[in-house]
């Protein structure tokens, strides 16, 4: 074993060491004995620190436009740590940087708290940002397979904590189980390229896949497609997402929905569209339809949610469709050579990837803080949280504004650059008409998400924070600690920065998305008045984000101060029709979503049983119970059937179990004579 | 020194954002006289809106004591937006005041904008009428935004651009040409969603108080004084809006381009006749109109994101 050869790149290596040790001391200290200082805040804290130095790293790749190469442990001559850090690879380190120092900071706080996760299996938490640190570098199949697997197993640990329920357990085991058939695609399409590179090494993977038959490409683009979408939670393959993610600690669902999920962008835009390189149009075409698919469904099945993390985990999958939408784009336009367009549309998606780091962070922090607070996160009985715990209510406020695409916010300004791209592919000769048909199908797609998300979002602001509190817990509700304030606050500060300077941000993704559909040096350009002969340089000269927040907040604030200075204000009961207001009396997550699930009923066929029980011998009711429920389709007709043709397989295998040893041994003969009988042949 | 044309939009766009500020109650007017007179009523005098919002001005702030201090700030944001957007929209100038700043989808996104700090202050009283007024307005914009997008969108592939500058700039020059099908089929599927997304019939009935029909008022019931003024002024803005957008991309004419007497006044007065044009249309649609049952209400939208759709397709299928 040889430990660390070369290292490039400005002087980063030291960084790059410094990281892994102070991750690996974190990991150390999370099972040390209980001393004066408890080794749970101990290694959350060196996690952080870790993780301000993975955010650094990136930033220095990205202005320096040199990667950072790294190689240790070669075993049987195969590198197991071959790392490569470009500028692909450090966009997704900036964004684990920020959310991972901001989670591990408000998890200090959070497991103080009382909160899960402040037990042993805290170490894996540590492990889990080495493994994604691990995966977005890694150089090689075999480095990328092993950290693909730690970073499985570690957020599995994690979701399941060391003393699972019931319902906790088999969120982690149905998680593993599809995270294990992506991984069972992912190394069938890693021997495909293997074995026609004759090395493991990503660098030769792009050469040799030129070479391979259309049907070998096809193959490998699907077989890649459906590892990294289920990694993603994109649907049809989404399934696991929306039960392990509400489990997790809140720290950790934050990690998983705005980072661990992105992995599975990384892999498509990584192999999909670098190694792979130019396909036919219908590669694009079916990523643009999970994506669409994946926007408008699970917007849909969120707004039907009244768990508050269980919304947010169906928005993450919202939030993957529309990256998918723009990763779509991105491959149909590369496919047909328009590389403009596939410069903003790759943009559009990486800048989305950013973003909903940020804002998904915010909202499962927040989510995490409501949680300890009031002892549940049922919107049915959270409620006028906003004057107890401000901190949490602006910073959830602002991440819902974000993740509902308003400006002059974050999630704006790259559903915009989505927008743009939409319009430019529909516009472009250089696409078939098929593809141009079905871009302009996507903008009422994503038109559609966007409106469901506001919908969303104003249920789930509304529903927790104001009106009257409906429970006794939300009642009694105070802010939680400052550490976790302060994560909040600074990811909140964070989306509207980025919303602010959405021109340079989208100029510096630019450039890594230009790099990587062969648009050249010059940054992505939106489709803005360019067509009319006014020459376009990013996003800032079609929409001024920061001036319009400015102007926006000096008209609302003069407005406010003109209407409001110097006005008495006479506080009073909400007037209900002449009886004292009750929280009884206010909507709902379940009313609030009524309408919509009425209007989408063919989608989510709902049902509704409601039971009234009467007074003996009256006609007054004495309880009135309502259950309602909206069925899950891909639940019911793919993976219930999948379930069972897997049960029914693995009981015909049980046979071959006979428990004699002779029998294993004999087993074992035949299969060697059977291999050796393959392989002479 | 100041490029001439630079100071010609500049002015143009302080007559624009003054005119549409000045104008927006009287169009209120206009609907309600219009409504009024089909329905053999002499109605309230067209003057009437100023007149309520001066009455809410002066008066007392009543709030909540349920509510949060979301209430205090939500008039000022949703007015803000509306307004905001406004100036991005040409409607006296050729150009929109704010040329530069954001395009038609920074438009669409600012109405999304003051509709979520609406909805979401709708819930902050704790009563019902809120919550039911807040749940519709969101539903019903699921339908209103793809619609509204799609619309626009066969708009901006005509002009190669999302500007709306250079979207109102071709029309112009393109005088008749510019009405292509796909062109006219955007127009009828905006001119549907528009209804919608002012509140009028067969969508909302701005006049009711009645709890099982009401959708922007209930929104607006629990607030009173200046809180209720600035919110209905908004939506009176929104109408301008509205009525701006549509009249900037189905209906370029007389838009000014420079400081000249004659053509500044010809801008001022196409502006009105068009805004005034739109008041008179939704007066007629209120008194001739029934409300739909808001369950029907998709059957309506939908068919507006289904014209925008065969326009789009006319424009992309037929030979040019």
């Amino acid at each position: 074993m040889s430990i660390a050869s070369a290292f490039g790149g400005a002087g980063s290596g030291p960084l790059l060491v410094a990281i892994a040790v102070v991750l690996a001391l974190a990991t150390v200290a999370a099972v040390a004995p209980r001393s004066r200082v408890n080794p749970a805040s101990l290694s959350l804290a060196l996690s952080g620190l870790a993780c301000i130095g993975i955010f650094v790293l990136g930033v220095i790749v990205l202005a320096s436009g040199t990667p950072v190469v790294a190689s240790a442990g070669d075993v049987l001559g195969f590198a197991l740590i071959d790392v490569r850090y470009d500028a692909l690879a450090a966009l997704f380190l900036v964004a684990l940087g920020v959310a991972g120092a901001a989670s591990s900071v408000y998890g200090i706080g959070y497991q103080a708290h009382g909160g899960a996760g402040a037990d042993r299996s805290a170490a894996a938490y540590p492990v889990f940002l080495a493994s994604l640190f691990l995966v977005f570098g890694a150089d090689d199949a075999f480095a990328f397979l092993f950290a693909w697997e730690l970073m499985a197993l570690s957020s599995a640990l994690l979701v399941v904590g060391s003393r699972p329920t019931a319902d906790v357990a088999r969120a982690g085991y149905l998680y593993l189980a599809l995270t294990h058939l992506a991984t069972a695609a992912l190394i069938v399409a890693f021997a495909i390229l293997a074995s026609a590179a004759g090395a493991t090494g990503f660098s030769s993977f792009g050469p040799a896949a030129v070479g391979l038959s259309s049907t070998t490409r096809d193959v490998l683009f699907v077989l890649l497609l459906v590892g990294f979408a289920t990694k993603a939670g994109a649907i049809p393959f989404h399934v696991w997402l929306p039960r392990a993610h509400p489990v997790a600690p809140s720290h950790v669902s934050a990690l998983m929905s705005g980072v661990m999920i992105k992995v599975g962008i990384y892999g498509i835009v990584r192999f999909g569209l670098e190694i792979l390189g130019p396909g036919p149009e219908w590669w694009g075409l079916l990523v643009l339809g999970i994506g669409v698919a994946s926007a408008v469904l699970g917007v849909l099945y969120a707004l039907m949610e009244h768990d508050l993390k269980r919304l947010l985990a169906f928005h993450s999958i919202e939030n993957i469709g529309i990256i998918l939408i723009g990763v779509g784009v991105a491959i149909l336009a590369v496919a047909d050579g328009a590389t403009a367009v596939a410069g903003v549309a790759l943009t559009a998606a990486l800048f989305h990837t950013l973003n909903h780091a940020l804002f998904k962070s915010v909202l499962f922090l927040a989510a995490g803080s409501v949680q300890s607070a009031v002892g549940s996160r049922d919107l049915n009985v959270l409620g006028g949280l906003a004057r107890a715990m401000p901190v949490t209510a602006i910073a959830f406020g602002v991440g819902a504004a974000a993740i509902s695409g308003l400006p002059p916010l974050n999630g704006f300004a790259s559903e915009w650059l989505t927008f743009q791209s939409l319009i430019g592919a529909g516009g472009d000769r250089a696409l078939s008409l098929v593809a141009r048909s079905a871009v302009l199908l996507a903008v009422g797609g994503l038109g559609l998400t966007a409106a469901l998300a506001v919908a969303c979002f104003v249920k789930a602001t509304g529903m927790t924070f104001l009106a009257l509190p409906r429970s006794r817990g939300a009642a009694g509700a105070h802010e939680t600690g400052r550490l976790m304030g302060a994560a909040m606050a600074s990811l909140a500060i964070a989306c509207i920065a980025v919303g602010i300077a959405a021109g340079p941000v989208s100029a510096a993704i630019g450039a890594v998305a230009d790099g990587l559909v062969g648009q050249g040096s010059t940054p992505a350009t939106a489709i803005g008045p360019a067509a009319v002969g006014v020459p376009v340089v990013g996003i800032d000269a079609v929409y001024a984000a920061g001036r319009l927040a400015v102007l926006l907040g000096g008209i609302a604030g003069l407005t406010w101060l003109v209407a409001m200075r110097r006005r008495t204000t006479r506080r009073v009961p909400t007037w209900t029709t002449g009886i004292a207001p009750e929280p009884a009396f206010e909507y709902t997550a379940t009313s609030y979503a009524k309408l919509i699930r009425l209007y989408f009923g063919p989608i989510l066929r709902p049902a509704r049983e409601v039971s009234v029980e009467l007074h003996p011998g009256t006609p007054f009711p004495r309880t009135v119970r309502y259950r309602g429920e909206v069925s899950h389709v891909l639940d019911e007709r793919l993976y219930r059937p999948l379930h069972r043709g897997a049960v029914g397989a693995a009981q015909l295998v049980r046979r071959l179990q006979s428990g004699s040893l002779q029998l294993y041994l004999a087993y074992s003969v035949a299969a060697l004579i059977g291999l050796l009988l393959v392989a002479r042949s | 020194m100041i490029d001439p044309s630079t100071l010609a939009n500049v002015i143009l766009g302080l007559i624009q954002a003054v005119l549409t500020l000045l104008v927006a109650p009287l169009l209120l007017g206009i609907t309600k006289r219009v409504k009024a007179r089909l329905q053999y009523r002499n109605g309230p005098p067209i003057l009437q809106p100023y007149r309520d919002l001066a009455k809410w001005w002066r008066k007392e702030s009543v709030e909540s004591d349920a509510a949060s201090a979301l209430t205090t700030v939500a008039p000022a944001l949703v007015v803000a937006a509306v307004f905001v957007a406004t100036l991005l929209v040409p409607i006296v100038g050729q150009r929109p005041p704010l040329e530069g700043w954001g395009d038609l989808l920074v438009v669409v996104g600012l109405m999304a904008l003051g509709r979520f700090v609406l909805a979401v202050s709708a819930l902050d009283a704790g009563s019902a009428f809120g919550g039911m007024g807040s749940s519709r307005e969101v539903a019903i914009a699921t339908f209103v935004e793809p619609a509204l997008l799609l619309a626009l969108v066969g708009a901006a592939l005509a002009a190669g651009s999302t500007d709306l500058g250079a979207i109102a700039a071709l029309g112009v020059a393109s005088g008749i040409a510019w009405y292509t099908p796909a062109v006219l089929l955007a127009a009828g599927a905006f001119a549907i969603v528009a209804v919608a997304e002012t509140g009028h019939e067969p969508v909302d009935n701005p006049d009711t108080h009645l709890e099982l029909t009401m959708i922007h008022e209930g929104m607006l019931l629990e607030a009173s004084g200046p809180r209720l003024a600035i919110f209905t002024y908004a939506a009176e803005l929104k109408l301008v809006l509205v009525a701006g957008l549509f009249a900037a991309v189905f209906l370029p004419v007389g838009m000014a381009q420079d400081l000249m007497p004659l053509s500044v006044l010809v801008a001022v007065g196409a502006a009105l006749a068009k805004l005034v044009g739109a008041a008179v249309v939704l007066g007629v649609l209120d008194a001739s109109l029934a409300k739909l049952r808001i369950l029907a209400l998709p059957g309506l939208l939908a068919t507006a994101s289904i014209v925008a759709v065969i326009g789009l397709a006319t424009r992309l299928w037929l030979p040019a």
